[in-house]
């Protein structure tokens, strides 16, 4: 299978004041494409750090990332910003939707940022944007949403948020999408009907999931699974 | 629409959760509004005032005076004017005789007032002022048919018409076809014995016609007479004590005077001529006028910069209220100066939007100062007000329009187009002579006059600090780590 991400002896450790909380130890793992890995492990164990600096949303203390052979780590802020608009999807526990804009306008925002960097003269409302909406309209369609385009979040319901999250994290086609606890705050049955999506996502665009999560029933669907104890990952 | 102004815009409109913000909002923009309304009316006003002084000066004034510095009289004046009018640039001279007369009015045994007498040739004087088209009766100093009455009536000798100024006259208590008598002279009588005794020249004017320049200077103080007979009075025949020049451009003043004295060619002893152009004259009021300007965009620019700081404190609680927003958008790739951009956007929307309600009520305000057209009555306005409030209570309690967006854009244009119309009852062009003030300011209507320059150059300078205000609290928002945003309560 080909190897997505390599993760080299990573470390990472917070410091308040004078003390060092060491929270990552030299962890190593390695995702394939295509894949859904889940990573479990007790609560405060650094699973959602680790989640973060794959996603680039911070730096490791020590250690290497490997993109198909680019390491991230040592990419510029600004370097970072675009791989990680380019490269990454992410959905959150508390899915993080902006509140003032409809579901549509949340799934294609990423797009629209790609464009500001291209310096694409592409406006958010312009016909030449109609393609991003419309890929948007089939993303959304594809979770289910086809009557909910235009809801505000506060419209709709916690695991409909999470679905419009997952649509949202495939708008650029991204390499890898990084769930942080995604039937963390919906009940039982909507998790189902989350995590329904997510799988039948992976098997028709082949999209490679890392979920880090504490529910049992996401590590028994998962093609692989892998728990993080003490800062190191045990297979 | 760009990314950022995409989302810019839409965290200015939304009203959701945050209408605390959106107060804020609207009263930023207030501010500024009122800052630029403010400086563009006062400015609109100070202008007036110097341009409203400017030509009433200039249409009473000459605009070089050429006199001798002892201000006494001098011969061969016409010579002198002849040679004067081939300077370039000058339009036409006039002479003058120009005096102090005290006032001896009929029933009482002392003299009450000293006035300016001016001695004319009526005809010369057009040239030079705008004489003729301010005075309402005769300029006919000589053969006034009210001198013969007036000779018949009195049965004392009548020298001749005198034109007065209408609060001069109106002091006097004086209309067309009364007598004035003046003291032309007071000299000491050297010949008599003992205690010495005053010799009193007298000389009786017939009131022929008054002058209204709306300049309080002019008509309070001045009396017009014919040239002469101001000659005649003073033992001066042929003689002048002053020559008025008109230029083709009121401007070159300062340029030209030196020619003009030249041009006059006093060659006689002790004869040393000196010139006064307008500007010099009145170079204190002009001094206090420019000066009043600048502490006026200073004060005015100092108020914008208050209203300025409310943009920053407004962007600021947004930026904390957005906080996890901004941690989202990072985390969907957007990069620092995407941030940046958004809220600075949003900050210069709310300057410029300011900006341009504060231009559009400082002209619509300046408009209205300005324009003598009859108006509806007081009450309509405050009927207009009335109505918009009830339009409101009734539509915020009732649901007859259901669409909240048509409902806010229509309760919007209904208080807009009610508030225009209610300034347009209630704001009419200030009389100052109806308020007493017609002689403070030397003119009768609050004067207006809007500079276009100034508009724009207020409207720039209350974008730029609008725009400087954005830099803080965007560089704020772009600072913050996306996952201590994300993490944010």
């Amino acid at each position: 299978m080909d190897k997505l991400i390599r993760i080299d002896n990573l470390h990472k450790s917070f410091y308040d004041g004078e003390s060092e909380l060491k929270v990552l130890k030299g962890v190593n793992l390695d995702v394939h494409k295509s894949e859904i890995l889940a990573i479990m492990g007790a609560s405060g164990v650094g699973k959602s750090t680790l989640l973060h600096i794959i996603g680039t949303l911070d730096r490791p203390s020590d250690g290497s990332i490997f993109y198909e052979d680019q390491d991230i780590t040592k990419f510029s802020e600004n370097e970072l910003t675009h791989f990680r608009n380019d490269a990454i999807g992410f959905v959150f526990q508390f899915h993080q939707m902006l509140p003032e804009f409809t579901a549509l306008e949340n799934v294609v925002m990423s797009r629209l940022i790609k464009n500001s960097k291209r310096g694409s003269s592409v406006d958010a409302k312009s016909s030449d944007s109609n393609d991003f909406y419309e890929t948007a309209e089939k993303l959304l369609d594809s979770v289910g949403l086809s009557d909910r385009l235009n809801h505000y979040p506060s419209q709709l319901s916690g695991g409909e948020r999470q679905r419009v999250a997952i649509a949202r994290a495939l708008m650029n086609n991204p390499k890898v999408v990084l769930a942080d606890e995604p039937t963390g705050n919906i009940d039982d049955k909507t998790s189902d009907a989350v995590l329904d999506v997510l799988w039948d996502v992976n098997e028709r665009l082949n999209q490679t999931f890392i979920i880090v999560t504490h529910d049992s029933r996401i590590s028994e669907r998962a093609k692989r699974t892998v728990q993080l104890i003490d800062g190191k990952i045990a297979e | 629409m760009k990314f950022e102004w995409f989302v810019a815009s839409r965290y200015l409109l939304s009203r959701r959760k945050q209408s605390f913000i959106s107060i804020i909002s609207v009263i930023s923009i207030a501010g500024v509004g009122l800052g630029v309304a403010t400086v563009i009316l006062v400015i609109a006003v100070l202008d007036g005032v110097e341009h409203g002084l400017r030509e009433r000066f200039l249409a009473n004034e000459a605009h070089v005076v050429l006199r001798l510095v002892d201000h006494s009289f001098f011969s061969e004046y016409q010579d002198k004017i002849e040679r004067i009018t081939q300077v370039e640039g000058v339009v036409a001279a006039s002479p003058v005789v120009y005096s102090q007369m005290g006032v001896f009015q009929t029933g009482q045994k002392s003299l009450t007032d000293a006035i300016y007498i001016k001695g004319i040739d009526p005809e010369q004087e057009d040239k030079v002022t705008s004489f003729s088209q301010y005075v309402s009766g005769s300029v006919d100093f000589k053969t006034s048919p009210l001198i013969e009455e007036a000779e018949l009536r009195e049965g004392e000798t009548i020298s001749g018409g005198i034109v007065l100024g209408y609060r001069l006259a109106s002091q006097l208590g004086l209309t067309e076809g009364d007598v004035l008598r003046l003291v032309v002279k007071l000299e000491e009588n050297t010949m008599s014995m003992g205690s010495p005794t005053l010799f009193v020249d007298f000389a009786n004017f017939v009131v022929i016609g008054v002058y209204e320049s709306e300049l309080a200077i002019y008509d309070s103080r001045i009396g017009y007479i014919d040239l002469d007979t101001a000659q005649e009075l003073y033992g001066n025949l042929g003689k002048v004590n002053v020559i008025l020049v008109r230029l083709e451009d009121s401007e070159m003043a300062s340029e030209l005077r030196h020619e003009i004295k030249d041009a006059a060619q006093f060659t006689t002893t002790f004869e040393y001529p000196t010139t006064t152009t307008w500007l010099e004259t009145h170079a204190p009021l002009f001094a206090a006028l420019k000066m009043e300007k600048i502490a006026t965009v200073i004060i005015e620019a100092l108020i914008i910069l208050v209203a300025a700081f409310n943009i920053a404190s407004t962007l600021i609680m947004t930026v904390m209220e957005k906080t996890k927003d901004i941690g989202t958008l990072r985390t969907l790739g957007a990069s620092r100066g995407n941030i940046t951009r958004i809220f600075m956007i949003q900050g210069s929307i709310i300057g410029m939007l300011g900006t341009f309600a504060g231009s559009a009520l400082g002209l619509g305000l300046c408009w209205l100062l300005s324009t003598n057209v009859a108006r509806p009555h007081l009450w309509i306005g405050f009927g207009t007000v009335a109505l918009l409030i009830l339009c409101q209570i009734v539509l915020m309690y009732k649901r007859l329009i259901p669409n909240p967006k048509v409902k806010k854009i229509g309760l919007s244009l209904l208080w807009i187009v009610g508030i225009c119309f209610a300034l347009y009852c209630f704001v009419t062009p200030i009389s100052l002579k109806e308020l007493g003030f017609s002689e403070i300011y030397q003119m009768n209507q609050l004067p207006i006059k809007v500079n276009w320059f100034f508009v724009c150059f207020i409207n720039l300078l209350s974008f730029v600090i609008c725009w400087f205000a954005t830099i803080y609290p965007a560089w704020q928002a772009s600072n913050l780590k996306p996952i201590e945003a994300l993490q944010y309560e």
